[in-house]
Formats: C-alpha cells, structure tokens, sequence
C-alpha cells in the first residue's frame, strides 16, 4: 500500500513540478501568432508597483500568457468543452457545418444609437447639399444564416437593420441580407469570400447607377488562411485558402494609403489593390487592399468620367471595393475607426462629395460594436 | 493568490513544498507562516499590517486571557478581544453599509468610506476570536508560540475562505504533527478534486449565471436555469475551495474539519444547514446561540435567540440587505419547521427534499441578486409574474449547451461518485483502480491548468466575505 502512495505521489510531482520549472525557466515569448495579440511581459517590480497591487495583477497575466506549451493547453480546453462536456462553445466560438462564428445576440442600443449619431455627424458635415446619391447598406454577418442553422442565438438583424435604416433617413437602403450565405465567409474568419460576393457588388453598384463587370480572374492563393475564429475557438480546424479577383481595371488601379504617411496625397507612392506582403502577415485578409487603413483612395486611371465615390466602411469593404472600381474614377475609403469623424475635412476636400455616391457599409457586428468609431 | 490561478499553482505553491519539506521539524511552522504572509500580501500588501496587527492582538490578548488571575480581568481580555474584533469587521465590512442606511433614514449624507474589503477578514477573526473564547473558557492553553500562532492565523490553505478551523482542533498539530507519501497523495488528490469542482463545474455555472444577467431574452425557463445554475456554482465553487484546502492542509499534515456535507440531499432546511459551511454553522452555534441560551430557554426567547442568530450569519456573508434577507429567510424557514411544516410534510422523502431544495434556490436567489429590487424581479420571474414567455431561443441554447455540467453538478451534489469510488476501490478491480487514480489525478490537474490558461472566468464567491 505504501508503494502505491509513493509512485502516485512521484507521479504528480514529475507532472506538476516538469511544468512548474518550464514556467519559471521558459523565455517569455513576445506574441501569440493564433490569438493575434501581444503576450503579457514580466512586469516592473518596485515598491510602488508591489504595494499598489499592479505587480501582482499583472504578474498573473504573464504566468497565464507565458504558460509552456499554452497553444496546447488551449486546444485540450476546446477539446474538453466540445467532446467531453459537449459543450456548445468555447470562448464564445461556435461550429456548425465546418464554419466558426462568434455569438452575438444582445443588442446593444447604445452602440447603434451611437453609430446612428456618427452617421448623421457625417452627413451633416460633409455631404448634406453636395450630393443626394447617399446610400446604406449592411452586411450581414456569418451568424444570420449559420446561427439558424446550427439552433444558436443570434442578434435580431430585422431590429437592428430598423433602427439604423430609420435612423438615417437621408440615406437610401440597399438590402444585401437575401444575397449571403454563411457558405460565402470563411470557415475560419469573420469575413466574406471575395470570389462569393460579385452578385454583392452588383446589387450595390445597380443601386447607385453605377458600371458593373463580371469579368474577373480568379486566382486561389496557396498561403494557409488561418482566420481570427481559428485562434479564438483554440480547435485544430483546417485552414481556409484566400481566393481574389482580379482584372486589368484593378490590377492598373493606383492604391494611396494614408497610413503612416504625412497625410499629402502627392507625398504618398501609390501601391497596388492586392498587398501580397500581407500575405506572411499575421491576417492574410489584410492583402485586400492592406487591411486596417484610416483613409485610402483607389485611382482608376481608365475611367475617366470623374465619378467619386466615397465609402464609410469597415473591413469587409476591403475585399468588395476592388469590385466596385469598373464604375469610377476615383473610390475613396474612410474607416471613422481610425480617422476621427471631424478630421475627414483635412483630407478630403468639400469639392469631392459634389455629386459623388456616397456610400455608408457596415457590417452587422460593427454596428453593435460601434464604440470604436471616433 | 487564488488556489486555481497561475501563480499559486506553479510558481509559489511548488516553491513552498520544496522548501517546506527539506527544512528541518523545528523550521516548518516558521516556513508556513512566511509563505502564508506572502500568501496574503499578494493580492493585499496593505492589508497584510492589518492581518498582522489582528494577529498580534490575537497573541497577547489570549496570553492575558490565561495569565490572568481573577474571572474580572479575563473577562476584561476577553471583551477587549471580541470588542476590537467587532470594530475590526464593523470598520472594515460593514461602516459603508450602516452609512448608507443611516442617510437613507435620516436625510443626511455622510459619506461613505469607500473602504475595500480585506479579503479574508471574516474568516481569520473569527478564527483568532474563537481562540481567545476557548483560551478563556479553559478550553484550550495559550499559544505560547508566536510563530505557531500566527500560522495558526494565517495558514494559507485556509487563509482567506475557510473552513473557519478552530485553535482547538488543529493546536496539537501546530506542535506536532506527521508527514508521509500517503498523506501527501491524498492530501494533492483532494486538492484536485477541489480545484476541478471549481474550475471544471463552478466556474461554468458561474458563466450561465453571467449570461443569464445580461441577456435580452430572458424566458421563466431562463429564470430557473439561472437559479440552479447558481446553486451548482456557489456549491461547487465553496466545497471546491474546502477541498483544495482540506486537501493542502493534509499535506502539510494538519487535518482540517469538513466543511461540506452534501447538503443538496437535505430533507429539511434545518438538515441543510448541519451540511452547508459547518464551520461556520457550529462557530455561531457554539459562540453566539448556545452562550444566548440556545433552546433550552422559553419560546419568545428561543425565536428572538433564532433571529439573531441567523440575521448575524446573513450579516457575515455580507453588508447588504439581501443577505440580512437571506439570513432571515432561514429563520423563519427553522421556525416553520419546528412548529408545523414536518408535520405537514409528514414522512415523504420527495417531497421533504423538494421542499428543501426550492427554498434553498429561492434563497440563493436572493442571495445572489446585486440588491433587493433585482431578487424580487428574479423571483416573480422564476414564478411566472414577469410578463416573460415561457421559453425562448437563449434559455435553449444555455441548457443544451450546457445540459452535461448540469448533470454533473447534480450527480456530483450527492454522495453517489463517493460510493462508485469506495465501491470499485473494495471490488476486484482494486489494483486497477490504483494504478489509474493516479492518472486521472494528473488528468484533471491538467485539464484544469487547460482551462485557466485559456479562461478569463475565475473569481471565488466566498472571497467578498
């Protein structure tokens, strides 16, 4: 009977104390390439930090982030919720039919009320008496058809889409809802497929009046697309392949990105629509027109109507305004995210929204998550 | 330091192991005190002045109780002893709270002292106030040790959620006590228990309670799986936390008293609460209801005995009304059952244990709610009164979502995974079971270093008393 005390306890000791010497001894790694996000660093030790507590709250996010082995501890923990406490989710990541999405369900006025007001700041500060062609639209995110599918809650999208059409009444509502499936996103990330939203782009641009094509080029990328749901739901889910479209229009488009850059458009080298540097990045989606960008213009050279048009957007514009091109000379691109509303002017001129479409498209998820809009 | 975080796991708690085993007998007790202190002084470095101001007062006072010579003067000890004790929990736990009713009755508006809790305070002043009562009941000597008092005091498997151990249960094993592999392995095995009730069952439940808080599409089902959501949680989260204590003190050789007796298979409400916390069921038997006169007195008295005696225990979980509500509610719930409901309830088991289990959710219920207003809106709810629809797409997804932990919560409330264990481990599978017990032990231990590796859901509900 002794024995057994002995090599049960020698056991856990092995385990527990293999694990406690690595998490003492491992060097502290700098990121987490499958959450997309900085890992805590061993904090600053000084009395002040020790007595106020700072150290210690902070040292328990490092030992957390820090954690040898810490991707395969996260996979044992989605492994544990889904297979063996049949869970339905893990941090809040669902999977039906092969597809990751994120569960949203409560609505948050607030966030709607606020983007509501930013809208109708922006109308009234630059475009109201310069043009009438304003249009809304909102993209639907994967949860309103994969969230039914699978029985999961989701938002109700009728009452969010009221609220906001309703309260933006000066402009013109384009419903793209009827034309998305949640077979036309990424299995593993937020975002829609670009080769799957052509008929999206059509029924935007035939709203406007504006020249549409369908004649692309479809080029499947041999890169992994491990997207944001991969990381969050810690599951060993296969990698999506990123497909874009291209042709002559958008391969010759002049990309300026004001990113990083002194904010004079002469000042700025103009790039291409497809960053294909993005692609060793740590979100490959960012090569549809480099991602996350406060301003940006797309100059199409070969339309030389003069026609504008100017789109408030978030990140799922990134892949749908190259097919949007054919019909305009110039599409310039505001993310309020990272531009303050009441310092567009700076940038772009009053002159530009005469008579230009002017274009508000949100996602779903952004407009109940609109705080971040400045 | 939460048992089931990072830093005590792997960094402190393995450290202090080693230490403590390889220093020599007359240094471990010096060694848990040390480590104790850095226990506590990591998640309150002010407040560890305070512990061991109390401390301190704790020592001399019981020293002054026993040196006395005349009953006036140990009395003097003793009510100086319970008298700083009472403003030690009055300033630091309840001031706000009188503040705040004090202005709501007179108009005024004194400021509140917006002081933080210390955490632990309740527990380790009743543990240093039932050392100074038993020293002067003659119950126990006097620590002559101040270094075996104070890790009495601060003896951070215990420290900051109970069990509330009493001197007098564990003063011979401050001087002497045995250490072995059997002790250590059952002492970890516990501690894995306790540390997998918490994580694997309390803190999920805990989840479903949040979700439940701020959904928008709330149903009378959702009210119910929110109420037993939350019987599961404060449940496993409390016996979890005495496991991993129980579980620790074993294995540096103490042998603390159980807090937890399975109490969801009571058949009445007065059995419910000879099963839930003991420690703090029998300190206010022992310290406040027997020394008012217990039942031994007339019946006025004996209620007036009950009501403060269960106000008290509501008081101690909280300065707030709900859990004075809550306390109360117990109260006459006793009451009842003394003079009428047995007799109504006669001798059937199912529905003696129904009755127990719907007043003891209703009561957490209360217990749980942020303030008075939200427990009554959460009981006309649960019953139906709140204009809410029956079921609905959210209270679905939950329970199926999280059907298995319910489950499990439900079966791991009663004694039944006990027995299966004692059962297999006297069958012929015995030497199976031994060697695979182990295994598992390592199993859970890493599954739960798993979960809060990947968790942000963590907090212990006994820690805000």
């Amino acid at each position: 009977m002794k024995i057994k005390y002995i090599l049960s306890s020698l056991l856990i000791i092995a385990v527990m104390l293999t694990l406690s010497v690595l998490a003492w001894m491992k060097a502290p790694g700098a990121t987490s390439e499958s959450e997309r996000r900085p890992l805590a660093q061993f904090p600053e030790i000084s009395v002040d930090t020790v007595l106020s507590g700072k150290f210690t709250k902070e040292f328990e996010s490092y030992a957390t982030d820090q954690f040898p082995f810490r991707d395969s501890f996260r996979t044992l923990k989605a492994i544990s919720k889904f297979y063996i406490f049949r869970q339905n989710d893990n941090n809040d990541i669902y999977i039906h039919d092969g597809y990751a999405a994120k569960l949203e369900s409560t609505i948050s006025d607030a966030s709607i009320t606020n983007a509501v007001n930013k809208l109708n700041y922006l109308y009234k500060t630059y475009i109201e008496g310069k043009t009438s062609n304003v249009y809304l639209s909102i993209i639907p995110d994967k949860n309103t058809t994969l969230a039914g599918a699978g029985n999961y809650p989701s938002l109700d999208y009728n009452k969010l889409t009221e609220s906001v059409v309703s309260g933006v009444p000066f402009a013109k509502y384009i419903d793209v809802f009827p034309l998305l499936h949640y077979t036309d996103y990424y299995k593993t990330d937020t975002h829609w497929s670009q080769e799957k939203i052509v008929d999206v782009a059509h029924a935007i641009l035939d709203a406007m009046g504006a020249e549409k094509t369908s004649d692309y080029k479809e080029v499947t990328l041999d890169t992994d697309f491990y997207g944001v749901y991969y990381g969050q739901s810690s599951l060993p889910l296969p990698p999506d392949k990123i497909t874009y479209l291209t042709n002559e229009t958008i391969e010759n488009c002049k990309v300026y990105n004001y990113e990083g850059t002194d904010g004079v458009l002469e000042n700025i080298k103009p790039s291409k629509v497809y960053n294909m540097d993005k692609l060793n990045s740590k979100d490959p989606y960012e090569m549809f027109l480099s991602g996350a960008v406060n301003l940006m213009r797309i100059v199409n050279e070969k339309n030389t109507s003069g026609k504008k048009l100017i789109i408030f957007r978030d990140s799922y514009t990134s892949s749908l305004a190259p097919l949007m091109t054919e019909g305009y000379s110039e599409i310039i691109l505001i993310d309020i995210r990272y531009l303050a509303s009441h310092f567009i002017g700076a940038f772009v001129s009053p002159e530009e929204f005469e008579n230009a479409d002017v274009l508000f498209l949100y996602s779903a998820l952004i407009l109940n998550q609109s705080m971040s809009f400045k | 330091m939460l048992f089931s975080g990072m830093p005590f796991l792997f960094y402190f708690l393995p450290v202090v192991l080693i230490i403590y085993f390889i220093v020599p007998k007359c240094l471990k007790n010096t060694v848990l005190m040390l480590s104790s202190l850095i226990f506590y002084g990591w998640g309150e470095p002010k407040y560890l002045f305070l512990m061991i101001g109390s401390i301190l007062l704790g020592y001399f006072l019981g020293m002054a109780i026993d040196k006395s010579k005349t009953a006036g003067l140990k009395k003097l000890f003793l009510s100086l002893s319970v008298i700083s004790s009472v403003i030690l929990l009055g300033f630091f736990k309840y001031a706000d709270f009188f503040i705040y009713n004090f202005n709501a009755v007179t108009g005024l508006s004194i400021p509140l002292l917006k002081i933080a809790l210390p955490i632990g305070i309740s527990f380790y002043t009743f543990q240093i106030l039932s050392y100074t009562i038993d020293v002067y009941r003659g119950d126990v000597p006097y620590q002559k040790n101040i270094i075996n008092f104070a890790t009495y005091v601060a003896l951070f498997p215990q420290l900051i959620a109970g069990p509330i151990v009493r001197y007098v249960d564990v003063c011979r094993e401050l001087e002497e006590r045995t250490h072995s592999f059997e002790k250590f392995y059952l002492g970890i095995r516990r501690f894995a228990v306790g540390l997998s009730k918490k994580v694997l069952i309390a803190n999920q439940m805990g989840e479903v309670c949040d979700v439940f808080r701020e959904s928008a599409d709330k149903s009378v089902l959702f009210f119910w799986v929110y109420a037993l959501a939350f019987a599961i949680h404060v449940y496993f989260d409390f016996s979890g936390y005495s496991d991993m204590a129980i579980g620790l003190g074993k294995v540096f050789g103490f042998n603390f008293i159980e807090n937890f007796n399975y109490p969801y298979i009571s058949k009445s409400i007065s059995e419910f609460w000879r099963r839930w916390h003991m420690s703090l069921g029998s300190w206010f038997r022992d310290y406040v209801y027997i020394p008012l006169g217990g039942n031994r007195v007339k019946t006025m008295r004996w209620l007036f005995n009950t009501f403060v005696v269960w106000m008290l225990t509501g008081l101690w979980h909280g300065a707030a009304w709900n859990f004075v509500v809550w306390g109360l509610i117990y109260a006459i719930l006793l009451i009842g059952e003394k003079f009428f409901v047995r007799k109504l309830i006669g001798k059937n088991a199912i529905i003696a244990h129904i009755y127990t289990m719907l007043f003891v959710i209703i009561g957490f219920v209360v217990f749980n709610a942020p303030n008075m207003a939200t427990a009554g809106q959460d009981l006309i709810g649960m019953f139906g009164l709140g204009g809410y629809a029956l079921s609905s797409k959210a209270t679905i997804y939950h329970l199926s979502s999280n059907a298995v932990i319910f489950i499990l919560g439900i079966i791991g409330s009663t004694p039944l995974p006990k027995k299966l264990h004692s059962k297999l481990s006297e069958s012929k599978l015995q030497g199976l079971i031994s060697v695979i017990e182990p295994v598992a032990v390592v199993c859970l231990l890493l599954v739960c270093t798993a979960y809060l590796v990947d968790g942000s859901y963590n907090p212990f509900l006994y820690f805000r008393f």
